[in-house]
């Protein structure tokens, strides 16, 4: 189940260039400065921006060709997302948040109780996610993309916004699902603490900035 | 002396005229009114009637406007085409636009003279022109334009991020839209269509032009209170104060609201 890219990101004056091979149950930690397109490298892979050339493949399914114009839409391509500030939807409860897409039957499964649990979501289950705190409203977004059924998992600076004593409890939590998940995860982080405790793997989006800004990302 | 940086000298001498062109006519025709026959001026016959006439064509105008004009403003935010600002410039034309010229317009587009309106009464006998149908599609036609301004503006401030999450958890294009999408631009849809109706409500030019005056039939408030105008009663002063009434209402209502809408889109 690896994820292989080999495509580029054409825009205005930015140019990403981006080749990787991410073998199942690894955790590649990509880095690189700010605008360098670390988030861009997650939007092609989830499929919020299409390749201007080249290919993404997961397996032998095609989530995007350049060549001959395929595009998997993003609710078909089984990745779980977690974006900075955690993209909840603020209008749903917490429960409806973490089973957002799958229907609220899954709620009765002990599956998810067992991550809502693990996040320590009990008694936050029918509020809404505007009157939690960030470390909270994380905790949210990392549960509803532990819950969803996935082959790749995406993380955007996933403890950035928690304060010390919280990110440790959800950087353990972290490792052990990694432990017992199948899939690609790729997580973006500037924090070295992070991608120790985390990452099996670590590529650094290399930027050379001239008329236009070249990002090169291999791995 | 207050605690605040200062404003430019004189600001409210110019000010306060500008404002009282606004309020003096409004409340010249509140002070007007005959109150001791306010009730049976707006419970007449020919006011009932033009009361209801003018709430089911608004009500049906900003349905309208409320089903075309939110795909309309959605792929005007959301999708490069071509011939996209020359759409967006058509479908706000009508704000700029004499609503007597858009009526006149209608006409020869819908008239019975016109191609589509003989088309229509020659195959299925239905004639656009001077009836209720016209009076809602003027109305639509002047207030809609408000709908998809609002809404577009709306569109454009909806959090991509957001709607690319539901995405990625498994929602298809159509859900995300139904269930994402107009959550976050609920504040703005009440907004839209708060003015929308507002607006269809007080819709005079065009109406006259492309419906007609008929009590009854075609004639509105706004029309009425033309109407009775002419004839010197006290029934278009207290029809007057009741359109200044509900228009009040609706803007202080949604003051919070349409006001934080105009200002993000800057329309």
């Amino acid at each position: 189940m690896s994820i292989k890219i080999d495509c580029l990101l054409e825009r205005n004056n930015f140019k990403l260039d981006v080749q990787l091979e991410v073998e199942p149950r690894s955790v590649l930690a990509i880095t690189g400065e700010n605008g360098s397109g670390k988030t861009s490298t997650l939007d092609m892979i989830s499929g919020l921006l299409a390749c201007t050339e080249g290919k993404i493949l997961l397996n032998d399914k095609v989530f995007d060709d350049a060549t001959t114009g395929e595009f998997l839409q993003p609710e078909f391509r089984g990745v779980s997302t977690v974006f900075q500030g955690g993209s909840l939807f603020n209008h749903l409860s917490v429960t409806r948040n973490i089973t957002f897409g799958r229907g609220i039957a899954l709620k009765d499964t002990s599956r998810f109780h067992e991550v809502v649990a693990q996040f320590n979501l009990e008694s936050l289950l029918s509020h809404k996610p505007s009157t939690l705190s960030g470390g909270q409203r994380q905790r949210v977004a990392l549960a509803r993309a532990f819950l969803a059924p996935s082959e790749v998992l995406l993380l955007d600076e996933p403890t950035t916004s928690l304060d010390v004593n919280s990110r440790e409890g959800i950087l353990k939590t972290m490792q052990n699902f990694f432990k017992t998940y199948d899939g690609v995860v790729i997580l973006v982080s500037h924090d070295g603490a992070e991608i120790a405790e985390l990452a099996t793997q670590v590529a650094k989006i290399e930027v050379s900035r001239g008329k236009t800004t070249e990002a090169k990302l291999r791995a | 002396m207050k605690r605040q940086i200062s404003a430019p000298r004189g600001l409210w001498f110019i000010a306060v005229p500008g404002i009282a062109l606004v309020v003096m006519p409004v409340l010249a025709v509140v002070w007007r009114t005959n109150y001791a026959n306010f009730w049976t001026s707006i419970s007449s016959e020919s006011s009932r009637v033009a009361l209801l006439l003018s709430l089911r064509t608004s009500i049906m105008a900003t349905v309208l406007a409320l089903i075309f004009g939110t795909p309309l403003a959605w792929l005007l935010a959301n999708r490069q085409f071509r011939g996209r600002l020359f759409l967006r410039a058509l479908c706000v034309l009508p704000m700029v636009l004499p609503p007597v010229v858009g009526g006149v317009a209608l006409l020869f587009a819908f008239g019975r003279r016109s191609p589509i309106g003989g088309a229509l009464d020659d195959w299925f006998g239905i004639q656009l022109a001077f009836t209720q149908t016209a009076a809602v599609l003027a109305q639509f036609f002047v207030a809609a334009p408000f709908f998809i301004v609002v809404m577009e503006a709306a569109f454009e401030q909806v959090d991509q991020r957001i709607v690319g999450t539901a995405r990625t958890f498994g929602a298809g294009p159509w859900r995300t839209f139904l269930t994402v999408t107009l959550a976050l631009v609920r504040p703005s849809l009440i907004a839209g269509v708060a003015l929308t109706w507002a607006r269809a409500l007080g819709e005079f030019g065009a109406t006259i032009a492309f419906a007609g005056n008929t009590p009854g039939k075609t004639q509105t408030v706004p029309l009425a209170v033309y109407s009775q105008l002419e004839s010197g009663g006290d029934d278009a002063l207290a029809l007057s104060v009741l359109m200044i009434i509900v228009s009040l209402a609706v803007l202080i209502g949604l003051r919070s609201s349409w006001i934080s809408v105009l200002k993000r889109g800057g329309a």
